[in-house]
């Protein structure tokens, strides 16, 4: 193993990976690599294959096809204590006959780190995830946060190549996991682990990754920043895991200048969309983002010709705190608007309104084949 | 109104067939408790007209009783031993592994418990006279370990299913292989079950008479064949002291096992497992 890494060479390495069980395939043909010090995020549905995909990497599945690099390794063949891999469990996986301090020692005996030097890292590991003091404690005697921590603790100990993250933050209820959250972020980038995510949840991936990875079926459907994956999907299935979105479908239209396509709705409804693609012969999809459009005074007046107006009547608000969730009856179905709750009026149930959304609001996809 | 009377009665009915069910389970042995302790010679109408340890006395100074006592401990001893080792060995990879006739085998593993004591040991005494094992010990202890391993591989068995695969990952992906994540984690943690396993066996061991009957030869035998041989000779109390102190052992077991895992557990885990 090479103590000096490059930091150009990538810390992960996946080729054409498949791993089946039974007449499913878990992982399809995946391909991708994680730079040194980033962190990636595996995101998808429960059953797309991103803990298939974690586990193929730890060395608990082995690859039916394909070939994963850590460090400029091979991993075929390797038990998963032949790698360097440190693997936060979902539900911590303390051991619970053993107090912390053993337990954060665990893997510094096996990797046969010098006797003298393991007390000290067992006291710097607890200072980085700010339990000192709790060396004799039981995990029984820890709250959820507190397991977390000592969890993380353990798998940085041995200061691995690649550290990964089981679904971190889903066990924590929802304060402590915005807190822990940042934390864990903070913590990662101080040791600068690179670092792999894997989540169903959105805002996990969405608040601990620098790129995601977007899973269904075994395949990647899409990788990106956070803000590519949401404000430019690529995918139907990708616009809809992630966040809320409001649909149009239609076929054919005509391209303007600009760079803006108008497309007739199923509808009827003539809708600017600022696109380089042209629009699929066999029917498209529009997503647009419930806060990017605005509601106004019905028959208010845009100078701006791309953009789209739909008419329609509020039919309910919900009072979210820091926003207002509105569903507005239009001609085109109905639509969900989000505004930040502000102060002063907004308008009231049962009002007629005018929905507002520019052409760049409008993402035009290809419907996902069944 | 008709229907509450019908509930109440159907309590009253109920505590009165519990009562019932406890005289009939207690008044034998308390009887046999204070006829241990009967000084007369003879048996007499109860109850005793005074107190005394003379039977006990005459049990300790009978060599005939404390070679089947001593034959029963080293048995039962021996057995649990080994029993809680072939245990330990087949649970843990039963539970591992992952196959077709899974449920079938554990199955197969547990029907000593189903095959009448009394098949076994005839059936045992048959196979190992043709194999030429006639040593008396030998012979019991074989019947002896295919009687009390059910109750250790069961044990262990709901230990092992107990314990999160997580945590060996856990070890696995620390730099422990799999032999040292066993020692470490697997088998501290299944431990009370594997004591709890054992001392169902030991009592089981020290209590069986049906198998151990068959196997015994002239000069080794158990205590409870030896009792049950006495009594036909000549029926004295110094069978009721014996039973006296069999039945303190077992109390002195469910106790140990009450403080170690909790008795409800214990039994509970001890045949069948949710």
């Amino acid at each position: 193993m090479t103590a000096m890494q490059d930091p150009a060479e990538p810390v992960v390495v996946f080729r054409n990976v498949s791993k089946r069980f039974g007449s499913t395939a878990a992982v399809d043909a995946m391909s991708f690599t994680v730079a040194a010090g980033e962190t990636l995020s595996l995101l998808g549905p429960s059953g797309c294959g991103k803990t298939t995909t974690l586990r193929l990497v730890a060395g608990f599945e082995q690859p039916d096809a394909g070939t994963i690099e850590i460090a400029g390794q091979a991993m075929t063949g390797r038990r998963p204590y032949e790698r360097n891999v440190g693997l936060l469990f979902q539900h911590y996986a303390l051991f619970p006959h053993m107090t912390v301090a053993e337990n954060i020692g665990y893997g510094l005996k096996h990797r046969r780190w010098p006797k003298a030097e393991v007390g000290d890292r067992i006291a710097e590991m607890l200072r980085l995830v700010r339990l000192e003091g709790f060396d004799a404690r039981k995990p029984n005697q820890l709250s959820g946060g507190q397991q977390q921590r000592v969890a993380l603790a353990r798998v940085l100990a041995t200061k691995p190549k690649l550290v990964l993250l089981d679904e971190p933050l889903s066990a924590l209820d929802a304060k402590l996991r915005e807190e822990l959250g940042l934390e864990l972020k903070q913590i990662l980038s101080t040791v600068g682990s690179t670092t792999i995510v894997v989540t169903h949840d959105q805002d996990e991936a969405m608040s601990l990754a620098d790129r995601i990875i977007v899973m269904n079926r075994g395949r990647i459907e899409q990788l990106g920043t956070p803000g590519e994956i949401y404000a430019q999907p690529r995918t139907e299935f990708v616009a809809s895991f992630i966040g809320r979105t409001n649909w149009f479908s239609g076929s054919g239209g005509t391209r303007l200048v600009n760079g803006v396509c108008r497309l007739m709705t199923d509808n009827g409804t003539a809708l600017n969309v600022k696109t380089i693609d042209i629009p699929p012969a066999g029917g498209w999809r529009v997503c647009v983002r419930p806060e990017r459009i605005a509601i106004m005074p019905p028959h208010t007046a845009t100078t701006d010709p791309d953009v789209n107006v739909l008419t329609g009547e509020v039919v309910s608000i919900v009072n979210m705190g820091a926003q207002l969730h509105f569903v507005c009856r239009t001609s085109e179905g109905r639509i969900t608007i989000i505004q930040p709750n502000r102060q002063g009026s907004h308008s009231k149930t049962g009002e007629a309104v005018s929905l507002q959304f520019g052409a760049d609001d409008c993402v035009l996809l290809a419907p996902d084949a069944q | 109104m008709s229907g509450r009377l019908i509930d109440d009665a159907m309590w009253l009915a109920g505590l009165i067939l519990i009562g019932t069910i406890l005289c009939f389970l207690l008044t034998p042995i308390a009887v046999t408790v204070v006829m241990a302790f009967d000084s007369r010679a003879y048996l007499g109408p109860l109850p005793p007209p005074s107190l005394s340890l003379r039977w006990f006395q005459q049990f300790f100074s009978d060599d005939y009783f404390l070679r089947g006592l001593s034959t029963s401990l080293k048995l039962a001893t021996l057995a649990v031993a080994i029993s809680t080792a072939v245990g330990l060995a087949t649970a843990f990879v039963v539970e591992r592994a992952e196959f077709a006739g899974k449920q079938l085998l554990i199955s197969l593993f547990l029907s000593p418990l189903l095959v009448p004591p009394v098949v076994t040991g005839f059936a045992l005494l048959l196979f190992l006279s043709h194999l030429g094992l006639i040593n008396g010990f030998a012979r019991l202890l074989c019947g002896h370990i295919i009687i009390t391993v059910p109750y250790t591989i069961r044990a262990t068995l709901t230990g092992l299913g107990g314990i999160d695969r997580a945590l060996t990952e856990a070890a696995l992906s620390l730099g422990a292989n799999e032999q040292a994540a066993f020692w470490d984690i697997t088998l501290p943690l299944a431990r009370t079950s594997i004591i709890s396993g054992a001392i169902f066996a030991f009592a089981v061991s020290m209590d069986d008479v049906a198998v151990s009957i068959m196997l015994t030869d002239a000069t080794t035998y158990t205590l409870p064949v030896a009792l049950i041989s006495s009594m036909r000779a000549n029926f004295d109390l110094s069978i009721a002291a014996a039973s006296v102190m069999l039945m303190l052992v077992t109390l002195g077991l469910i106790v140990a096992l009450e403080k170690s895992v909790g008795l409800n557990k214990a039994i509970g885990q001890g045949v069948f497992r949710s």
